[in-house]
């Protein structure tokens, strides 16, 4: 559905450019989205979800990952902690996600990150293993982002706690390329292109 | 500031970045939760906020809200919970430096569970580790507190 209003939206707006066009210079036309702008925003925007402080939350099975130098290849986060019986994304009785992580990140070398909220994304906004047209699709797709507009993906990326502390990590730990006001303008960028996938 | 530990309060004059643990074992004289790694890695600094099992050895206590038990605060008019009775009949303890994380954890997941498989106690307790590998002890102890606790209700 939405997909049809887009490439209905789409299509005035071609013709509202192609109409002008008539009337100034009818030998040109300039299309009102630009594909390769389009492609090189989300070529951003993956930067980000596919790099480790974000993907290694959003995964397919029960466990959140680990990686970083000290780790060496990525790894099950450790003491079997799990996304929870009950699919919360926030762990088991007994072992939350906020028994060891809290509302910022620990001080201490190795010592556990934290943000509000700290929990698993849910299980169908998977991007860990994921190729970049795989996740673009993901993005795109309500029934898989929350029920989101690109616009409103794009707000939570700039605006939510948990998704920030993807580029304040803490000590021992990369963060996540750029920032989050720009991955909100990369995504709006692309939006405005037409949201373009990359070929599989 | 102000806590609520074990039924009372207790004014703490600290950095607000202190971990709750030197709070309580250095300021407070509770020295039941036991500093083991400092870096939430192994679970016996364990104490209950609201109900919830936390590390306190990396929890600010800045940051903490809520009524905190300890493993001192768990028995009632000098009855032991029905988790530490358990832990005494099943003699879960070998060297004994983990178990009050353990029962903490433990008593979080009965509050929650109440009659856990073992898989349930596997996802719960994982965090809590026991250098003894007291882990069969620990399994039958909580078995048998759910039994005890479903026997009363």
């Amino acid at each position: 559905m939405r997909r049809a209003i887009l490439l209905t939206v789409t299509a005035m707006l071609l013709g509202g450019v192609a109409g002008a066009q008539e009337a100034a210079a009818p030998s040109t036309e300039a299309p009102a989205v630009d594909p390769a702008a389009g492609l090189a925003a989300w070529q951003d925007v993956y930067a980000v979800f596919s790099h480790p402080r974000c993907a290694n939350c959003h995964v397919e099975d029960d466990h959140p990952r680990w990686s970083g130098a000290h780790y060496g290849e990525t790894r099950i986060h450790a003491f079997n902690v799990m996304r929870g019986a009950d699919g919360s994304g926030f762990g088991n009785p007994g072992l939350r996600c906020t028994t060891c992580h809290f509302d910022s990140n620990s001080n201490v070398l190795h010592g556990p990150p934290g943000a509000p909220g700290w929990h698993l994304a849910p299980v169908e906004m998977v991007w860990f293993g994921k190729s970049s047209p795989e996740i673009c699709a993901q993005i795109k797709d309500p029934g898989r982002n929350g029920g989101r507009t690109i616009s409103e993906v794009a707000e939570h990326v700039r605006d939510d706690a948990l998704v920030g502390w993807g580029w304040a990590p803490g000590p021992g730990r990369e963060p996540a390329p750029r920032s989050a006001e720009e991955t909100f303008a990369a995504l709006e960028r692309w939006n405005a292109a037409g949201a373009p996938c990359p070929a599989e | 500031m102000r806590l609520t530990v074990d039924g009372k309060q207790i004014e703490i004059d600290a950095d607000p970045d202190m971990p709750l643990l030197w709070a309580l074992r250095d300021l407070a004289g509770i020295l039941g939760p036991k500093f083991g790694c400092g870096i939430a890695a192994c679970g016996a600094c364990t104490v209950l906020i609201d109900g919830s099992p936390v590390r306190s050895c990396v929890l600010p206590i800045g940051g903490v809200e809520g009524e905190i038990v300890t493993i001192e605060g768990l028995a009632r008019d000098g009855t032991l919970s029905v988790v530490q009775q358990a832990w005494l009949d099943e003699q879960v303890a070998q060297c004994g430096y983990c178990q009050a994380g353990q029962i903490m954890s433990a008593t979080a997941l009965l509050d929650e569970i109440e009659n856990p498989t073992d898989e349930d106690i596997d996802n719960a307790m994982s965090g809590n580790l026991c250098r003894c590998g007291t882990y069969p002890r620990i399994r039958a102890a909580i078995k048998r507190a759910a039994a005890t606790k479903l026997a009363r209700a």
